[in-house]
């Protein structure tokens, strides 16, 4: 009778174990611990632990700065990475010999300025001629949300599934977005009355103004826009600000059609420069004259890409 | 049944029944003497017997459920947060640093470009897909000295890989690599679309699929309907963008007559 209480005690603690197991997931001491075992049998390392730890850790230093290459390299950053993977394969398929496996990914870091959190479903199908891996699913968060011009396109990316389109347009996104405030810095620092950023470096406007001729002021509006395609474009306008007595004074018409002769400038001058002499314009003591030519086609729609 | 046999044969039978009864009585007093002995241990020895019988059989079912559990959702969770009540020795979290490490350098293939470093420089691969489904890669094999060169590669001849280099690739190494990255996918995404088209609608197609090898120009005859008498089209598809994956210019015409 006493091996039986034994055994009675023996099952009951099985049970609540058992329990525990079947409610939460593997606690982390487990999982080190399975960890431990795994690597023990990789490494084969002698008892001595300081000696293990020590290939471990150039090994460690040594991956940690292929990340930082790659880094560097794509110009985004990975921050945390996990994955959870399910078994989806019903018996009918493994008689088959397919096999059928949905994995969940989640993916924070960020590219500068803008940062990102992914959650994505792959779907992979492996059948005894091809293996077939499928987005069936992807899911957006992006930080700083002051770009607005990112929502509308991230919603796109999450519908069409389209995971590297996300990080290809968010690249070349941000590589505008730096060249338009290096440039917008660059002529406040060489023009400092001149120019004027409503909301700083990272601002879309650049205003020119006159500080001996107030009234005037001359708007030009930088906007980076990524089209369905996620092509990623440039979209230069000039507002123009003039007192009511300037406009009635201008027979030619050339405040009115001077947006179109910016863009003419723009296509001929490209954007620095087309800048550059708007802001000298201003400054002359001489009327602005924006010669009126033939309206000309922007044969090449896309502007070249922002230098380094 | 014995006393049934006894009762016919009245002399003999006599002595039977009583024997029998005799044996009877005997038989009810050993048993209820049985029963007399420690009763309470008796009682309890069954009692727990039956108990273990249940636990054997409750933890079974637990047993089964938890590998069940194991199984369906094998949760490899490599981004395990240190916990601070937990004791961990200086191993340990090395090791949980290397498996962090490790996935990050894994999860870069998401990005579509990720890389190894090697003796001369770095192996990028860049990664294709099409609407969610994943493609062919590519690889780039660069040598890390000025100027930067490409050692080797396995991108297709007919994708200006020339021309790219020759424009970023010594001063924007990113938008290289991104650029070529817009030309492979574009290439990747027409030629699966072309392959669907002659796979998934062979019924429709009136002969075979005409196609360059950069997939930017196809031509095909169709038929609206895969039966009956519907006239066959000709359709040309011009893809003059080779960074996108629609076409630029499409021409539907129809030769023949129509019978009354």
């Amino acid at each position: 009778m006493d091996s039986q209480l034994v055994e009675a005690r023996a099952l009951e603690a099985e049970i609540t174990a058992l329990r525990r197991a079947c409610v939460e997931p593997p606690a982390p001491g487990e999982d080190t611990s399975r960890v431990r075992k795994s690597f023990r049998e990789t490494y084969q390392a002698d008892s001595e632990g300081w000696e293990l730890s020590k290939d471990l850790r150039s090994h460690l230093g040594h991956l940690e700065s292929e990340i930082q290459f790659l880094s560097t390299l794509t110009g985004i950053s990975i921050r945390h990475y996990s994955k959870k993977t399910e078994d989806l394969t019903s018996t009918e398929m493994t008689e088959k010999s397919i096999k059928k496996v949905l994995q969940r990914h989640r993916l924070s870091g960020n590219c500068h300025m803008i940062t990102f959190q992914l959650e994505f479903q792959l779907l992979e199908i492996q059948n005894e001629e091809s293996l077939s891996s499928v987005i069936t699913d992807l899911s957006i968060i992006m930080e700083p949300t002051e770009y607005s011009e990112l929502s509308e396109f991230v919603s796109r990316a999450e519908e069409r599934r389209d995971l590297f389109m996300f990080f290809r347009s968010l690249h070349f996104f941000v590589e505008w977005c730096e060249y338009r405030k290096r440039t917008f810095k660059r002529f406040k620092e060489k023009y400092p009355e001149a120019v004027h950023l409503s909301e700083g470096a990272s601002s879309s406007c650049m205003g020119i103004r006159n500080p001996s001729r107030p009234g005037f002021e001359l708007v030009i509006v930088w906007r980076i826009q990524i089209d369905e395609e996620g092509k990623v474009l440039p979209k230069l306008d000039l507002l123009t600000k003039v007192p009511l007595q300037a406009l009635e004074l201008d027979k030619n018409g050339v405040i009115e059609t001077a947006p179109l002769s910016f863009r003419t400038l723009l296509g001929v001058l490209g954007i620095e420069a087309t800048l550059e002499s708007l802001i000298k314009s201003l400054h002359t003591e001489r009327v602005m004259v924006f010669r009126q030519s033939r309206p000309a086609r922007t044969g090449n729609r896309r502007l070249p890409s922002p230098p380094p | 049944m014995e006393l049934a046999n006894t009762l016919s044969q009245d002399g003999e039978s006599r002595g039977g029944v009583l024997a029998h009864l005799e044996r009877l009585e005997t038989q009810v007093s050993r048993s209820r003497k049985k029963m007399e002995e420690p009763q309470s241990a008796q009682a309890e020895e069954s009692a727990l017997g039956t108990r273990i019988h249940e636990l054997r059989r409750l933890r079974d079912k637990l047993r089964a459920e938890v590998k069940q559990h194991q199984a369906s959702v094998k949760a490899s969770t490599t981004n395990v947060e240190p916990d601070q009540t937990l004791e961990i020795t200086e191993q340990e979290s090395l090791k949980r640093k290397w498996e962090n490490v490790k996935a990050i350098l894994q999860a870069y293939r998401f990005t579509g470009i990720s890389g190894k470093l090697t003796s001369r420089g770095v192996c990028v691969c860049i990664s294709t897909a099409f609407e969610g489904n994943l493609l062919d890669s590519y690889f780039v094999d660069l040598v890390m000295r000025k100027p930067l060169q490409i050692h080797h590669h396995s991108i297709p001849v007919f994708i200006p890989l020339e021309e790219i280099s020759a424009k970023y690739l010594q001063t924007n190494i990113q938008h290289f690599l991104f650029t070529l990255c817009e030309y492979l996918n574009a290439y990747s995404g027409r030629k699966y679309q072309a392959d669907r088209l002659q796979s998934d609608f062979e019924a429709f197609l009136a002969g075979p699929l005409q196609r360059n090898s950069l997939c930017n120009l196809l031509s095909f005859t169709y038929k609206a309907e895969p039966e009956g008498q519907s006239f066959p089209f000709c359709a040309r598809l011009l893809y003059k963008d080779l960074t996108t994956t629609l076409p630029t210019d499409v021409t539907v015409t129809y030769q023949g007559s129509i019978f009354f």
